[in-house]
């Protein structure tokens, strides 16, 4: 397969998703309720989080407001993973039906064709509700606005998206081994609840595990470090973009070794 | 209707879970897992705010409640509203309705079996490792016996709401959207992110009166002693709660069903 540059994929994309937006749009009734629901998940983790912080003013060291930054920070992180690769979630059925064959039959990656096929459009509305939530907590902390802290505050974002969008690849493509392997994705998708919490709670060997094996910790914490505690950034926060890089391409990779593994259902 | 008959479908589902071993033993894995991050969670938690016992809990109690409510969750799990959405696509529901079996009671007989496989193989093995990593912090009597009991009536309220939520697809061809919407509002209410006892006296005035609540938190407050579930009277209180949605769910579930089902159109799939 000769090498394709990247407008060509760009140019694609745009294509694609025009069309899926076409097909949701027929199901309009499906859409109002599925951005309601959206809204209403938000809602609940806030409302737990107030409740949490009227018991409890402050956890390990942090406060109502900064924490209500590490919360907002992980709501957007998410949203790249929502919107672009919610494809991943069908994958499973896809495997286990033999449709999936057909992805292998185009003269395009087969990574790229399948998650570009689905934007998930209600992932917008975490990304607003998360960029409120910093711009409150933000305003009240008193961090400064300069051009610098707002780039970095966006490459750390973009930093932190791809921890999570690492992990729900490694999980959906266990599918190509495991039957039944919802569960993994379920759970993974759990995990990302405590990526709002700061992981200095963690210790011993647990703290090596949520940090580089289950990297619950750079899906908020270490990246958001840059922003709260300029004057005390912990290494690991500034090397993280690579280590984004790494986990995402590994996944893609295991993915892939899905794909060539995957030999087709008879039907 | 002979009980034979239903302990077949019991059977039959309790041989179809377990083709899926491995998935079960994914679930305990992870579920320990997530006993860790309630564990560092809540242990910093407690350790900021200066007390042992705060709304009544101390730290081993929420950790035990949120954990089990965690394992509690995988058990209860029923996925009526993607089955039943599945079925309407494909059309399989025809085959369902034409049983010689009301279709409520068929589809809550069906699910028994993999409810049996989950409480054997993760919840009774998190409730083992609980027990251990706590030093036996939950008291063992009674108390074990009203547990199941309720966790029963638990089951059969939470099919109950699953199936008033259901057909709802009929209606909206969504899916996705009604199901986070159901398992939102009865994760926050049944206490089973954040334990009841947290919430503010207001609203936990009036949460404790909805039905979400017998799902998750009066099972275990019975488990744990809490919610003056130590006395006979507080005890029955608990289990009357329970009793009256069961019946008051189980008839709107019918009612709605009943309704709903007229509405079905299968394209000849």
């Amino acid at each position: 397969m000769q090498k394709r540059g990247l407008i060509f994929y760009a140019r694609m994309y745009r294509k694609i998703l025009v069309q899926d937006l076409k097909s949701k749009m027929s199901y309009r009734a499906d859409f109002v309720i599925s951005t309601f629901g959206m809204i209403m998940t938000n809602l609940s983790g806030f409302v737990t989080f107030l409740i949490l912080f009227r018991n409890f003013p402050t956890i390990n060291g942090w406060d109502y407001y900064h924490m209500l930054f590490l919360y907002g920070f992980s709501l957007v992180a998410l949203t790249p993973v929502q919107c672009f690769f919610d494809n991943n979630w069908n994958l499973r059925f896809m495997v286990q039906s033999g449709d999936f064959i057909k992805y292998c039959f185009r003269p395009v990656n087969v990574f790229f064709y399948f998650i570009s096929e689905v934007f998930d459009v209600k992932g917008l509305g975490q990304l607003a509700f998360g960029i409120g939530t910093i711009v409150y907590a933000w305003v009240h902390i008193g961090i400064p606005v300069t051009p610098l802290v707002i780039v970095k505050l966006i490459v750390y974002l973009l930093t932190a998206s791809l921890f999570m969008i690492a992990l729900m690849n490694f999980a959906a493509a266990t599918c190509f081994w495991i039957k039944g392997s919802g569960y993994v994705m379920v759970i993974m998708f759990r995990f990302k609840d405590f990526a709002k919490y700061p992981a200095s709670i963690f210790s011993g060997i647990f703290k090596v595990i949520f940090t580089f094996i289950i990297p619950i910790a750079f899906i908020a914490y270490y990246p958001s470090l840059v922003i709260l505690q300029p004057g005390n950034v912990p290494p690991l926060s500034w090397i993280s973009p690579l280590f984004g890089i790494v986990f995402v391409y590994l996944s893609y990779k295991f993915w892939m070794l899905g794909v060539r593994k995957y030999d087709f259902t008879g039907s | 209707m002979n009980p034979k008959r239903l302990l077949a479908i019991t059977r039959a589902g309790i041989m179809e879970s377990l083709q899926f071993r491995l998935g079960i033993f994914v679930t305990l894995f992870a579920n320990l897992i997530y006993l860790v991050l309630v564990y560092y969670l809540w242990k910093a938690i407690y350790d900021s705010s200066g007390t042992d016992v705060v709304n009544g809990m101390t730290f081993t109690d929420t950790m035990i409640y949120l954990i089990l409510a965690t394992a509690l969750f995988n058990f209860l799990e029923m996925f009526v509203v993607w089955d039943m959405s599945r079925k309407i696509q494909s059309g399989a529901l025809v085959l369902d309705l034409l049983k010689p079996m009301r279709f409520r009671k068929y589809t809550f007989w069906s699910y028994t079996g993999n409810h049996v496989v989950q409480f054997v193989l993760t919840f009774i093995p998190t409730f083992i490792v609980v027990m251990i990593v706590t030093g036996g912090a939950i008291p063992l009597g009674l108390n074990i016996v009203w547990f199941i009991i309720a966790t029963v009536f638990a089951l059969i309220i939470n099919y109950n709401i699953e199936m008033l939520v259901a057909p709802i697809c009929l209606f909206t061809e969504s899916t996705w959207g009604i199901n986070i919407v159901k398992e939102t509002i009865v994760l926050l209410l049944s206490g089973a992110t954040i334990p009841l006892a947290f919430f503010p006296e207001k609203a936990r005035m009036v949460v404790q009166y909805l039905p979400f609540r017998a799902v998750y938190d009066i099972p275990l407050s019975i488990l744990l002693g809490k919610s003056g579930s130590d006395t006979w009277q507080g005890l029955l209180q608990l289990f009357a709660l329970q009793i009256v949605w069961m019946v008051v769910l189980t008839l709107a579930g019918n009612l709605f069903w009943n309704c709903a089902v007229r509405k079905v159109t299968v394209n000849g799939g």
